[in-house]
């Protein structure tokens, strides 16, 4: 007897994959729920405004494993094998109360608005020295994150705080390491890895660099960002427009992220 | 004493038919340290072994003997099974290769087919497997349990335990007392009702089973808000117990209440979830019980191994366990009777204000999951795990993994549908600005003080043995990284005595099992598992 419900839903789950179904779930209740169950069984991986933790970020609209609400609705059912998401939560309707809420964090996204150009973004990125350290599909520097795709991973308000304010929010591996070793010498750079014996780091002078901590006098990590803040230095349309341009960095392809 | 345990092996393997395991060498398993018949090393459960040609003197001098690489795309967290030269070793999800214990290389390999789906909260793993006659028994994920001819992995019998389809497991070994194989359940995060179960060697067939979630009419079942919620109560039984053939006691742990963290729907203690029972090994008849945590709502599982210890208590000798529990007390509890004796907190917790006279806690304000989450310590993980804990009678210390850590606790709506996880929520196990630390720690086994400690930057998912050269192995390979490439990788070998460390090496893998040690052509080898394979070393 216990079979015959499990059965059902399977079967239901897997009629509504084949057919590209859209979400019979979509009232506002429904968002509503979703985003209870989004807080206590999403929340710790995916962070609680859905911006991304050890999970990516969800309010962008693009979603790496499929944008359908029926790619959704397996995906939160089913898991993504290979990658830390799970699966096996609920039955039907919750999953896509959780599918109507995620897709409610990207309405705004969608329909952002571009506010500025950005053809002259692009140009904007070259002159005020950009690309010195950030790499855009293939040219530019290692010291800042790659921006290839950055528009398919980060909301145009975050990209915009981030220019303004780098120090908002910055990733563990563009924490500043500082070491000084007990025979003298000093290294700086971000710090990529460690563990209980050693401090990898991408030293800004000598490159990939591991160091003992056995050999440490003094360590210490910088969380806040090295990038300088371009607040006043760029003219609100300017902002505008590398904005603009940054946002239209998206992933080509749906798939293998 | 080289010479003497070289010549007490050709002696052992003169005598003895290869691979003809009696529960007679079961019950003095610590009398062949060759070998390593069960789970923990012995009906004790000590994970000690007596072996001591590796010693802290020359094991910086360790190196890698042979390593067999699995097939597998899961994690592997068994403990290998040595008998006179052959290791059997279960593949996950539910597989098992015999190999040449010297050389690691196979001489058979059982491959289970499984259904397309198996509801397995944390990875398709597998334990270990165990031995008895000219068989080997194993647990599997789809919930059977199969006894395999030890000569060539083919399948004498194979039985259901339960139907998996609804969320029930097998991922830990099977234990043999006498002619029956003791197999536990998983199955904590789909609602299942829990038990322990016992079946006939010879023909599979089931002698008992107790319920860790007692129905109407049984004692306890009181303890459930007189409600639906003991049906889907949880109490699973994943990690291997211990035996004492005196009292002809099996001693196990049982893991969490379901749903996981939101104990909303079963007001009460919710007996037997997180408690240590003791059963009649011929009826399955419940003995005594202790209770860690009633009416939890952390999932702080009892799944740790009982660790039994005759010592004097108070200047008066007494059948003892040593229990290191998941919410971060150490407890002392007499076998006889279950009765409490002693609670210390071993690590950070911020739950319980104190333990009373019986060893019941008393609960802090903030030490359960909320909407909004709740940081409480220890972490989700706990302060330990089913991580094995390892006793030597030379130190006279007890040894664990410990987390210092804090987790996020929230607390959802639980919904129970068959064959889905039946949680409440998901928690933050590892809080990312404020992640703690992992360590080995020794304690006083007869006051839970710390001798020493060591530390580590990271959270280990794995135990520790110690053995008779003064050395305890263990390893900080941590399978839940915030990112993976971050996770550390040391198999290392410590001075039993003062925590020194003496030898590491880096696997590069996820170490989430328990390190063993055996004796071949007289040459001590010490096995643990990294990423999908089994490594052993030996001295050059």
């Amino acid at each position: 007897m216990k079979i015959l419900p499990l059965i059902f839903v399977l079967m239901v789950t897997f009629s509504w994959a084949q057919k590209d179904m859209v979400n019979p779930h979509n009232s506002s209740a429904d968002t509503a729920a979703g985003a209870r169950i989004f807080r206590s069984h999403c929340a710790p991986c995916h962070g609680t405004k859905a911006t991304g933790g050890t999970g990516p970020n969800l309010t962008t609209g693009v979603f790496y494993h499929g944008s359908s609400d029926a790619e959704l609705y397996r995906n939160i059912s089913g898991g993504i094998p290979g990658t830390a998401m799970p699966d096996q939560f609920f039955d039907g309707t919750q999953i896509w109360q959780v599918v109507s809420f995620v897709r409610s964090l990207s309405k705004g996204a969608a329909s952002e608005i571009v506010k500025g150009s950005p053809a002259h973004g692009q140009i904007l990125l070259g002159e005020k020295g950009c690309l010195g350290c950030h790499l855009v599909k293939g040219e530019g520097g290692s010291k800042g994150p790659d921006l290839s795709v950055i528009g398919s991973q980060r909301s145009q308000a975050y990209l915009r705080e981030s220019i303004v304010d780098p120090g908002a929010h910055v990733a563990e591996e563009y924490w500043v390491a500082k070491i000084l070793a007990k025979d003298g010498k000093s290294y700086t750079g971000f710090l990529m890895n460690q563990d209980s014996y050693m401090v990898q780091i991408l030293d800004f002078s000598r490159g990939l660099t591991a160091v003992a901590r056995s050999d440490f006098k003094d360590f210490g990590v910088d969380r806040g960002s090295v990038m300088p803040s371009y607040k006043g230095k760029l003219s609100d349309s300017e902002l505008d427009d590398l904005v603009a341009f940054l946002a239209s960095l998206k992933r080509v392809k749906a798939g293998v992220q | 004493m080289k010479v003497f345990l070289s010549a007490a092996v050709s002696f052992l393997t003169a005598v003895a038919l290869p691979g003809q395991i009696t529960n007679e060498r079961l019950l003095k398993a610590d009398s062949e340290p060759q070998n390593w018949l069960t789970y923990s090393g012995s009906y004790k459960s000590w994970r000690y072994s007596a072996l001591d040609q590796i010693n802290r003197q020359n094991a910086a001098n360790l190196k890698v003997a042979w390593v067999h690489q699995m097939p597998t795309s899961h994690r592997i967290e068994a403990t290998p099974i040595v008998v006179d030269g052959v290791m059997y070793v279960s593949e996950p999800p539910s597989n098992v290769f015999a190999l040449d214990a010297a050389t690691g290389r196979p001489f058979w390999h059982y491959k289970r087919s499984l259904p397309a789906k198996v509801n397995v909260c944390c990875d398709a793993v597998n334990r270990g497997v165990a031995v008895l006659g000219d068989r080997v028994f194993l647990g599997t994920v789809d919930a059977h349990l199969v006894a395999l001819d030890a000569k060539t992995g083919s399948v004498i019998w194979d039985v259901e335990v339960a139907d998996s389809k609804t969320g029930y497991s097998i991922t830990g070994a099977p234990l043999i007392v006498k002619d029956m194989v003791i197999t536990g359940i998983a199955g904590g995060e789909y609602g299942i009702r829990g038990f322990l179960d016992a079946y006939d060697v010879k023909t599979g067939k089931r002698r008992w089973r107790f319920n860790t979630i007692p129905g109407p009419g049984e004692k306890g079942h009181e303890t459930w808000g007189g409600g639906d919620a003991w049906k889907q109560g949880g109490g699973p039984t994943w990690v291997t117990g211990s035996y004492d053939p005196e009292l002809n006691f099996v001693i196990w742990g049982v893991g969490n209440p379901s749903p996981d963290w939101n104990a909303d729907v079963r007001p009460g203690d919710n007996l037997y979830s997180d408690s240590a029972i003791a059963l009649d090994a011929d009826t399955g008849a419940l003995k005594w019980h202790f209770q860690f945590v009633p009416h939890d709502s952390n999932d702080w599982d009892a799944v740790q191994v009982p660790v039994l210890v005759d010592s004097d208590w108070q200047g008066k000798p007494r059948k003892l366990i040593y229990w290191a529990h998941r919410g971060g007390f150490y407890y002392v509890l007499d076998r006889q009777t279950g009765e409490f004796l002693l609670g210390k907190a071993f690590a950070k917790q911020t739950w319980a204000k104190s333990l009373d006279a019986k060893g019941r806690p008393e609960r802090l304000p903030n030490s359960i999951p909320t909407e909004d989450g709740a940081y409480i310590w220890p972490g989700v993980q706990g302060a330990t795990n089913w991580y094995s804990p390892s006793y030597s009678p030379l130190s006279g210390l007890f040894y664990l993994t410990v987390w210092e850590n804090k987790g996020l606790y929230l607390k959802g709506e639980p919904k129970y549908t068959p064959g889905n996880r039946y949680v409440g929520s998901v928690p933050d196990i590892d809080v990312a600005d404020d992640p703690g630390y992992g360590a080995i720690r020794a304690l006083n086994p007869k006051t839970g003080e710390p001798v020493w400690e060591h530390k580590m930057l990271t959270k280990p998912w794995s135990g520790v043995m110690a053995t008779a050269g003064r050395v305890l192995f263990g390893s900080n390979g941590g399978w839940l990284s915030r990112e993976r490439e971050s996770m550390e990788s040391y198999f290392f070998a410590l001075d039993s005595d003062t925590g020194k460390e003496l030898w590491r090496i880096n696997l590069g893998g996820t170490m989430a099992s328990n390190p063993m040690t055996y004796m071949v052509n007289g040459k001590q080898m010490v096995a643990m598992a990294a990423g999908g394979a089994v490594f052993t070393f030996a001295l050059p």
